[in-house]
């Protein structure tokens, strides 16, 4: 979103300036600001370039809500896909979980869906994307809750690391009201494997994992059918 | 006052991004106890209005404050269990190992509350806690078994930590003027929902009706009057999102999510269990202070 420029020295030329314009307050942010640096969108092959900034050059959160978005598709079509087909060991109450996750990741990506609208990347495509989890073992119970305690903390970092990069405040309510719910279902995801594992991504200070967009969708790439880049997103 | 603080906290409600280059350290320096209306009267003329977002008096020292008495009153909580005798625990000693490590996770966001805050403001002196919620005998107790009885403790325990979870939720919108507070608040805010859904995991395997989420399905544990106030608001069956404005100066709007026409599965309680369940819902300050204030005298 911000930083706050308490700590940055203020050039008086720069505040001058500003302070002897009839400007909106919101442009004050920058007053002894460097120029930005952010290059265009570079142009992605067969896939997705996430859109920081609108023609103007301001940032908007259109990109960072379809990350979310893209985030909680996978999310959805990976229990939608274990549910159609649960393993034959799991233990009792695991469906219902599994349902129950299910269900969520539906409400949550229908959700961001909405919030964006015509500005959903998907919006014009005739069918949506087709995730590809061969990568998982899908057959067991240990292999779906190893999956799911991957991509549910991977859900939780990426908002984690995401919440910053919002421009608008309500967006940003919006995904806090999802993340601590991804981040239970993580915990469950933990416990079910290994009991007390429920915090193993708390680190130094006791805080949860974060991750950038980059970070996150390298680790997502396995499971798109197309490349997405975070290259025009805001990095703070 | 000082016009660069001003604009400072102007700046708290941005509409573009310049470079962070603020050292951690740093980040906080200076906050002052201003809130927006203070500024808007206190600006020079010329300088404009307050942009149409700020509409709060809580600053980034208000949400760390707030913060801290959370995570004091948890860290002593776990602390004082930890205390019990060995009988207090389950056999299952995966449990206690639980409480072990939220214990520590309390202990470092108290620790690291309290570095941010003192840079910047003085540290409360420690408030005395009574975690059977007698308030030191004054009036009934709600928990007076809390660490003799460990199905009690996990009540408590659950109750404390989904507030937790929604009074950080509530806050992080107070923090967006500053990179390094609003993240390290996200990441405080998903380690307490991790400890809440281990805490309700616990109450499960125990026998309790309770699910790792917030859940409509959940057999009640609050007091009317007392502690009804930590789920209370929590299993909303709607939610809203902001629409833009159509013209320039015009207000935007929220609308509800028409989760009844979209495709959600066809589940008969999806609309009135799964998508209160889907989220979790912020809590107050004041809220969560009142909740806070049960156990402490």
């Amino acid at each position: 979103m911000s930083t706050l420029f308490l700590a940055r020295a203020m050039q008086r030329r720069s505040f001058f300036r500003v302070a002897g314009a009839t400007v909106a307050a919101s442009t004050l942010v920058l007053a002894g600001c460097g120029d930005d640096p952010d290059p265009a969108p570079a142009p992605v092959d067969n896939g997705l370039a996430l859109v920081g900034f609108d023609a103007n050059r301001n940032p908007i959160d259109d990109g960072l809500l379809n990350y979310a978005y893209l985030l909680e598709q996978l999310e959805a079509a990976f229990y939608q896909k274990v549910v159609a087909a649960p393993p034959a060991d799991l233990l009792p109450g695991e469906l219902g979980y599994l349902t129950d996750l299910r269900d969520h990741e539906l409400i949550h990506r229908e959700y961001l869906k909405t919030i964006l609208g015509s500005r959903a990347y998907d919006a014009t495509l005739s069918t949506p994307l087709e995730f590809n989890f061969s990568t998982f073992t899908l057959t067991t119970r240990v292999g779906v809750w190893t999956a799911a305690r991957q991509l549910e903390d991977i859900g939780v970092a990426a908002y984690n690391g995401a919440g910053k990069l919002l421009v608008q405040k309500y967006n940003l309510i919006a995904l806090s009201k999802i993340a601590s719910v991804e981040a239970r279902h993580a915990a469950l995801a933990h416990e079910l494997l290994q009991s007390d594992s429920f915090a193993s991504t708390v680190g130094a200070d006791g805080l949860d994992d974060a991750k950038t967009p980059v970070e996150v969708l390298a680790l997502l790439e396995p499971y798109l059918p197309i490349k997405v880049s975070a290259a025009d997103l805001s990095t703070t | 006052m000082n016009i660069l603080k001003l604009l400072a906290d102007l700046a708290a409600t941005p509409t573009t991004q310049f470079e962070n280059s603020t050292p951690r350290r740093e980040a906080l320096g200076e906050l002052r106890r201003i809130g927006a209306k203070t500024l808007a009267a206190a600006l020079p003329l010329g300088l404009g209005a307050l942009p149409t977002q700020a509409r709060t008096t809580r600053t980034i020292l208000d949400s760390l404050q707030l913060a801290l008495q959370l995570e004091r009153l948890q860290s002593a909580f776990y602390t004082r269990a930890l205390t019990a005798p060995a009988s207090f625990f389950p056999a299952d000693g995966s449990i206690r190992a639980s409480i072990v490590k939220m214990q520590a996770h309390q202990q470092q966001h108290v620790a690291l509350l309290t570095r941010l805050i003192s840079s910047n403001a003085a540290i409360p002196a420690l408030p005395t806690y009574d975690f059977t919620g007698s308030k030191n005998n004054t009036q009934p107790a709600l928990f007076p078994n809390v660490f003799s009885n460990f199905d009690q403790f996990l009540t408590l325990a659950q109750l404390l930590e989904d507030t937790g979870v929604r009074a950080y939720k509530a806050q992080v919108e107070f923090l967006t003027a500053d990179n390094y507070t609003l993240q390290t608040a996200l990441q405080l805010h998903s380690t307490e929902a991790r400890h809440a859904a281990r805490i309700r995991t616990i109450r499960r395997q125990r026998a309790a009706v309770v699910k790792p989420w917030p859940s409509p399905t959940d057999a009640s544990i609050t007091v009317a009057g007392k502690t009804d106030v930590v789920y209370a608001t929590e299993h909303a069956t709607t939610q809203v999102i902001y629409q833009a404005p159509t013209s320039t100066g015009a207000a935007g709007t929220y609308k509800p999510v028409p989760f009844r026409l979209l495709p959600i599965g066809s589940g008969m309680e999806l609309l009135t269990v799964s998508v209160p369940e889907a989220f979790d819902e912020p809590l107050s300050a004041e809220e969560a202070e009142a909740l806070l204030g049960l156990f402490t005298y």
